[in-house]
């Protein structure tokens, strides 16, 4: 199969299930909700070294926010619901209780809940004040900047994470301009985000390695300096850079859709921009129970 | 089918219990087994066909038609249903009601959603004293549900109350919010002397400082209260009859107390609009 020039390789990316909420970080301005937000998905590429993956979903107008300030949704992903709440306690006490005037609320109303409020209020130590209105509890944490408004609980799901897929550039510099534009396109799917700095991993990793203490490293097979060193190189003479996108999702439909989404943008560049082959990363199928095949997704 | 309609054919000279005729009770039962309930009248009992006219089937849609100001009890303890009442009631209305709605298109009585769970009552006219208050023997006054009244209220709104929402379009009379325990009361008019006394938390929102406060009412400056925000949200999105809200909050003058009592309550007099 070809796109645009572009080979696209007849293999599947492999994810896995995981946890996922939702959180709503108001503020008093769009900067201020996207330091909070940035904040709190910092450091959250991978499960494998930050305890959760999280990323931005979008922008929210003031007039769909809880309190009618500008709104940033994130999206937040564990291996298990009580990973996913000492990981959501941790960030948004850190980061969004500490960013001036922002505020959280739950963005995912579903039966099985965690902590948000209900833990993070006893920062209040004695002070804090609780709301009941229209059946959601919130909770008003007295703060240096006035007072840290803050949902009770939030809302968990079963999700997929470990979405991916991966592109053969000619350089970094072209691998990333294409990647970059699939990455914007791609924030357009609803339920769906690319946990790595800019949306872009530039060292994916393989199960296992050559030291006992490493459970990950290096992917040998799509290193460019490694093609003339290791002899099943899956690397063509041409290929000076592989770039891998990964997406996180709260089902299979925004998974495939985001994938669609930036494999098409990453295609329209084409071999004369330097964009040869897409393809995506998996573990034989043994692994994870999610299996999202190219051909199927771009037919 | 149509809602159930009972028109009163004229004023009882006694006062009426009418808890009776709440829609989740009526539901299902036919109009001559309604019309044969009997309610207490004073000292004796009467049929409900003989104070009233019957019409229409629907009892979750329950319509009251007439001078019903020596009736009480209408819609306590409720759980469903709507409750439309054209004309005036009496005392206790929607008492310990735990949901539904009732809309009274007049005025009522005292002890209006005494001790009140949940649901939603909605007043066009004004209301008598203890508006979501404890009746005498009961430990806190309403602790759920949404009260809204067009025009005033009488003494000691929200007497004790423990949560849930009281918006007052008018004016209240003196002690409003008085020994709160929880909750949120609005004021749109005046409110009268000793708003918040020994209220051990809660919030009182006034649009108009009252002439006296409580002494042990501590003022902390003028704040902006993130909270005003998703409770006006929430009221205007649910009682589109309320333009007062529209540019108001979160700025205001907030004081906190009853310091005798805790001092975790608190009194907001609302400043007009800021941006964020």
């Amino acid at each position: 199969m070809k796109i645009n020039g572009v080979e696209i390789d007849n293999t599947f990316a492999e994810a896995f299930p995981m946890k996922a909420t939702r959180l709503i970080i108001t503020a008093m301005s769009y900067k201020w909700a996207y330091r909070a937000a940035n904040s709190l998905t910092g450091f959250a590429s991978s499960i494998i070294g930050c305890g959760c993956e999280a990323g931005i979903e979008y922008e929210i107008n003031e007039r769909h926010t809880p309190d009618g300030r500008p709104g940033i949704s994130v999206l937040i992903f564990a291996t298990s619901t009580r990973q996913l709440a000492e990981q959501v306690l941790k960030r948004v006490g850190q980061s969004v209780m500490t960013t001036a005037t922002a505020a959280c609320y739950s963005g995912l109303h579903t039966a099985d809940r965690i902590p948000l409020g209900k833990s993070l209020r006893f920062f209040g130590d004695g002070y804090q004040i609780s709301k009941l209105v229209d059946g959601t509890r919130y909770w008003r944490v007295p703060v240096m900047h006035g007072e840290f408004m803050c949902e009770e609980s939030t809302g968990v799901t079963d999700a997929i994470g470990g979405g991916n897929f991966l592109v053969f550039a000619k350089s970094s510099r072209h691998g990333l301009a294409a990647c970059e534009k699939a990455v914007k396109a791609m924030k357009k799917v609803r339920g769906a985000v690319t946990p790595f700095p800019g949306g872009v991993v530039g060292s994916g990793s393989k199960v296992g390695s050559k030291y006992k203490f490493m459970n990950t490293s290096t992917n040998h097979l799509y290193c460019p300096t490694l093609k003339g060193r290791v002899p099943d190189s899956a690397l063509s003479e041409k290929v000076g850079s592989v770039l891998e996108i990964v997406i996180d999702g709260l089902d299979k439909d925004a998974i495939t859709e985001a994938m669609r989404t930036g494999i098409e943008v990453t295609c329209s560049f084409g071999p004369r921009r330097g964009i040869y082959r897409i393809s995506a990363g998996h573990y034989g199928g043994k692994l994870g129970p999610h299996h999202f095949h190219l051909h199927k997704i771009l037919k | 089918m149509k809602p159930l309609t009972l028109t009163l054919k004229e004023p009882p000279s006694q006062r009426v219990e009418l808890s009776a005729l709440i829609p989740d009770r009526l539901s299902g039962m036919r109009r001559s087994a309604i019309a044969a309930i009997r309610l207490q009248c004073g000292n004796r009992k009467v049929k409900v066909g003989d104070l009233f006219s019957l019409s229409g089937g629907d009892a979750s849609q329950l319509q009251l038609r007439g001078d019903l100001g020596k009736f009480d009890g209408i819609g306590a303890a409720m759980a469903a249903g709507v409750i439309t009442v054209r004309g005036r009631v009496g005392h206790q209305l929607g008492a310990a009601m735990r949901g539904g709605r009732i809309m009274v298109h007049g005025d009522a009585g005292d002890w209006l959603g005494a001790n009140m769970h949940g649901g939603r009552i909605e007043v066009r006219g004004c209301a008598g004293n203890q508006v979501g208050g404890g009746l005498p023997g009961d430990a806190h006054g309403m602790d759920g549900g949404t009260i809204l009244i067009a025009g005033n209220a009488g003494m000691r709104v929200g007497d004790r109350m423990r949560r849930g929402i009281v918006v007052v379009k008018g004016d209240t009379g003196d002690y409003c919010g008085a020994r709160m325990l929880a909750g949120t009361i609005v004021v749109f008019g005046n409110a009268g002397d000793f708003a918040g006394a020994g209220m051990r938390r809660g919030t009182v929102i006034l649009i108009r400082k009252p002439e006296r406060l409580p002494a042990s009412f501590n003022y902390c400056g003028i704040l902006k209260m993130q909270f005003l925000r998703i409770l006006f949200h929430h009221l205007t999105r649910e009682y589109p009859n309320l333009p007062e809200l529209r540019g108001r909050g979160p700025l205001c003058d907030r004081y906190c107390g009853d310091l005798a009592t805790g001092g975790k309550g608190e009194l907001m007099i609302l400043r007009a609009s800021y941006p964020y």
